[in-house]
């Protein structure tokens, strides 16, 4: 089926701060019961000044700061590189870490409970435990980037299944990144290293695998992924600094690069040092810059306003798209008509 | 005896890369001497570092929002590069035309400065020139966003001429005020934005901007200047011109590459020769460096081991040489630490003039330093590049004499030669453990460890701190 929505962007949500109102690296997101949302702070590098900004905020779509929670640093209940956020049907919070090889489980307002994940690469064992998602039974399945598979855990970490391999076949994975099930139970992996998205049923069939784009369109290096109920696929097209939109048959259906403008958080700022907001109102904040010499990267380093490092994408129940823009420290949301 | 023809092969491969293991020094061998040093100066040919893992794992490495993460992506680039003199000529140029994070407080500008010398650093000298003027970090770094129509400011047509090269006695002051005035109107893009935003710079809401180059040909002063004898309309463009062709310029990069490349002490027929390759080939730098490693004055045994390693070199070396941060991973930032501790913040030069290098990186508290980091690298025994070392020792035989143990693992580390003091020294030390032998198996802990601890040893020596 051919899709008719078109997408226009809404507003940002965010700005850069190391701790307090704002995020630093946001790479991933999740939304609760009640609307709220989690945006999880990966930040770095893990010198001893910048592990406080390894936390988790909390804040609505109108952007209001409901608070944060957490810490850099390795003991229980800490980030070191924290990767993804999920949310079971108890608003649980549930954060993957790679660099501790664990899942660490906390209440709604941050209180740790639990966690779990050893380092290795036996069935159950996590190496680089990249993008995490709930599904329907309130099973937790994860990619293990650093084992090239798929594996699926009862929420306290007792092993169901997985599957997997490295390389570039069917069935097999490259540094899988982002992770969505549907409402079917179909499984929907970037498969980051080989430039693709596969299909899978729940119990580990591939259905299909999209990296039929034409040169130029193509995807490069997937990271998060986001599938609505028609089947449209989001693709955070990391290494090209876009956000793909795909059909069901995995056609392309629209290219965003991202057109940030101030949050509140950051118009707040300038309203209270308006020597700077005048200085950056006269700024020229996307300049023309030349794509022939430069890489997508390069540009995007140039032109605030473009996604860079665009790590996750997820839909709120009102359908509404929401990019983690992680090295720019921002939500972009987007209205999907 | 010493193998004279690896010896040639790793001095040749420490001074334009940062030294090999020695399997890579046997391909070498295999490939001959001048085929090695074609491939070393069209690094091009070689594949780049893909570094989509590491910026994958340490998103930092990419946006460079703190300094840290700019000295930890240099740090694993020279390490997994396959293109070893790039990243040395890079190193070379950023000691010449040293800019400081410091002032910039914008670390990517930094790293962007070093893409540039890259990019053009073994191309003709005019180009590097001419990129270096049109580089946003040294436009900041020299002032020369305030070089102004009505208001020049000298700092970069000053040092233009006086670091980067001609040197001191070869112009006057009327020059200086000529060469600014024609570099006037060579800017950044928002300049006013971002000069607050380096002086302020706790809040970047959405990280930082790349500084762009921008000419502004209203602040540009379109009149006559007077420059080294020639008159005219001179704007940037035509002082480069004027200044590649100098006798002085090809003089002055001559000794700095010598210097580099070659020795800490002056020769002058060396220089020289060097001089005159870069007036036959138009100032380009990929062809003085072929003609210099292809020359006896770079191949004669005098000018082995007779430089000091720079801290960079050195800890860049032994990580390579220990197969260590060829994947990502936190600790990077020790190793930038290790070099910092020895003097020499990368990214981060103490002035205009860069580092003063030689016997000047050795003092009481740096060689502490240079010899602890050196061990600690060397001494994980789970690192491939050790673990190689090792299972490469167990091939060859079962058990070693402290004589035959200390020859192997100076070949291991890079084809080492070391005085025979030295040599003498380490047997005696390897005497300490009587035989070494790789059986049974219940001895192999115990000798691997004995094996680490020589090449700790072998590390502290002169010839290893040395290139």
């Amino acid at each position: 089926m051919t899709t008719t929505k078109t997408f226009t962007y809404s507003h940002t949500i965010g700005f850069l701060t190391a701790v307090g109102r704002g995020f630093t690296n946001p790479v991933d997101l999740a939304f609760n019961s009640q609307g709220v949302i989690y945006v999880l702070n990966r930040a770095g590098p893990e010198t001893t000044v910048r592990l406080p900004s390894k936390r988790v905020s909390m804040c609505t779509i109108d952007e209001e700061f409901l608070g944060e929670w957490g810490t850099g640093g390795q003991g229980d209940g800490e980030f070191w590189w924290p990767s993804s956020i999920a949310i079971d049907s108890l608003d649980q919070v549930y954060v993957a870490d790679e660099g501790l090889q664990r899942v660490s489980i906390f209440d709604k307002g941050g209180k740790f409970l639990s966690q779990w994940g050893v380092k290795g690469s036996a069935d159950g064992q996590l190496e680089y435990p990249s993008s995490i998602a709930f599904d329907a039974d309130d099973n937790l399945w994860l990619t293990d980037s650093g084992n090239h598979r798929v594996q699926k855990f009862t929420k306290d970490g007792q092993l169901i299944s997985a599957w997997g391999q490295r390389g570039s076949g069917p069935g097999q994975f490259q540094g899988p990144w982002g992770l969505a099930l549907t409402e079917a139970g179909d499984v929907y992996v970037s498969d980051w290293g080989n430039d693709r998205i596969q299909r899978y049923s729940a119990d580990g069939v591939l259905i299909e695998e999209f990296d039929g784009l034409p040169e130029g369109d193509a995807i490069h290096r997937p990271a998060g992924l986001a599938v609505d109920d028609d089947g449209n696929m989001y693709v955070a097209d990391w290494g090209n600094e876009k956000v793909k939109v795909l059909g069901p048959n995995g056609s392309l259906l629209a290219t965003l690069r991202g057109e940030s403008v101030d949050s509140k958080w950051a118009a707040d700022y300038f309203a209270v040092n308006p020597e700077e907001g005048q200085l950056r109102s006269e700024a020229d904040l996307f300049p023309e810059l030349d794509p022939p010499v430069r890489r997508e990267r390069e540009i995007s380093a140039g032109v605030e306003g473009y996604f860079w490092g665009p790590s996750a994408v997820k839909l709120d129940r009102q359908g509404r798209l929401y990019v983690a823009d992680s090295l720019r420290h921002r939500l972009q949301v987007y209205q999907v008509n | 005896m010493a193998d004279k023809e690896l010896g040639l092969l790793a001095h040749l491969m420490r001074r334009a890369g940062f030294g090999a293991t020695l399997q890579e020094l046997e391909e070498s061998r295999a490939q001959g001497y001048e085929a090695t040093v074609d491939a070393l100066v069209h690094p091009e040919d070689a594949s780049d570092w893909d570094d989509d893992l590491f910026r994958r794992y340490q998103p930092d490495l990419n946006s460079v929002m703190y300094f840290e993460s700019a000295q930890n992506y240099w740090m694993y680039k020279m390490i997994n590069s396959k293109r070893p003199l790039e990243e040395k000529i890079a190193l070379f140029w950023h000691g010449l035309f040293a800019t400081a994070y410091g002032k910039l407080n914008h670390a990517k500008g930094v790293v962007n400065q070093t893409d540039t010398f890259r990019r053009h650093g073994l191309g003709p000298f005019h180009s590097i020139l001419m990129e270096l003027s049109r580089d946003p970090a040294m436009i900041f770094w020299l002032d020369n966003k305030d070089n102004h129509k009505y208001a020049p400011n000298e700092n970069y047509g000053r040092e233009l001429l006086e670091l980067f090269s001609m040197g001191i006695g070869n112009y006057t002051e009327d020059d200086v005020k000529n060469c600014a005035r024609a570099f006037t109107g060579w800017t950044i893009a928002n300049d006013e934005y971002m000069s607050v935003r380096a002086s302020r710079d706790s809040i970047w809401p959405s990280g930082r901007i790349d500084w762009q180059f921008e000419y502004r040909p209203e602040d540009h002063d379109d009149t006559e200047k007077r420059f080294l004898g020639r008159t005219g309309n001179f704007n940037g463009e035509d002082i480069i011109d004027i200044i590649a062709m100098r006798p002085a310029t090809s003089w002055f990069i001559a000794g700095k590459l010598y210097n580099y490349f070659v020795s800490d002490t002056p020769n002058e027929e060396a220089i020289s020769f060097l001089a005159e390759e870069y007036r036959k080939s138009s100032g380009d730098i990929r062809s003085m460096l072929r003609a210099l490693f292809l020359s006896d004055y770079f191949k004669s045994e005098d000018v082995w081991y007779a430089k000091v390693k720079s801290p960079t070199e050195l800890v860049v070396g032994t990580a390579r040489l220990a197969g260590s941060f060829t994947t990502p991973q936190w600790d990077i930032t020790n190793l930038a630490s290790d070099a910092n501790f020895m003097g020499q913040e990368i990214l981060n030069p103490p002035t205009v003039e860069g580092w003063h290098t030689g016997t000047e990186w050795v003092d009481t508290g740096t060689l502490v330093e240079r010899v602890n980091s050196s061990a600690l690298i060397i001494g994980d025994t789970l690192q491939p590049g050790v673990q190689a070392m090792i299972k490469s020792l167990k091939a060859r035989r079962d058990t070693y004499q402290p004589n035959d143990l200390v020859d192997e693992c100076l070949l291991l580390v890079g084809g080492l030669q070391v005085s025979e003091g030295t040599h003498q020294r380490l047997v005696e030390f390897a005497a300490n453990y009587g035989e070494v032998s790789f059986t049974p198996e219940d001895a192999v802990s115990c000798s691997e460890q004995q094996v680490v601890e020589l090449l700790q040893v072998i590390l502290a020596t002169r010839e290893y701190q040395m290139a």
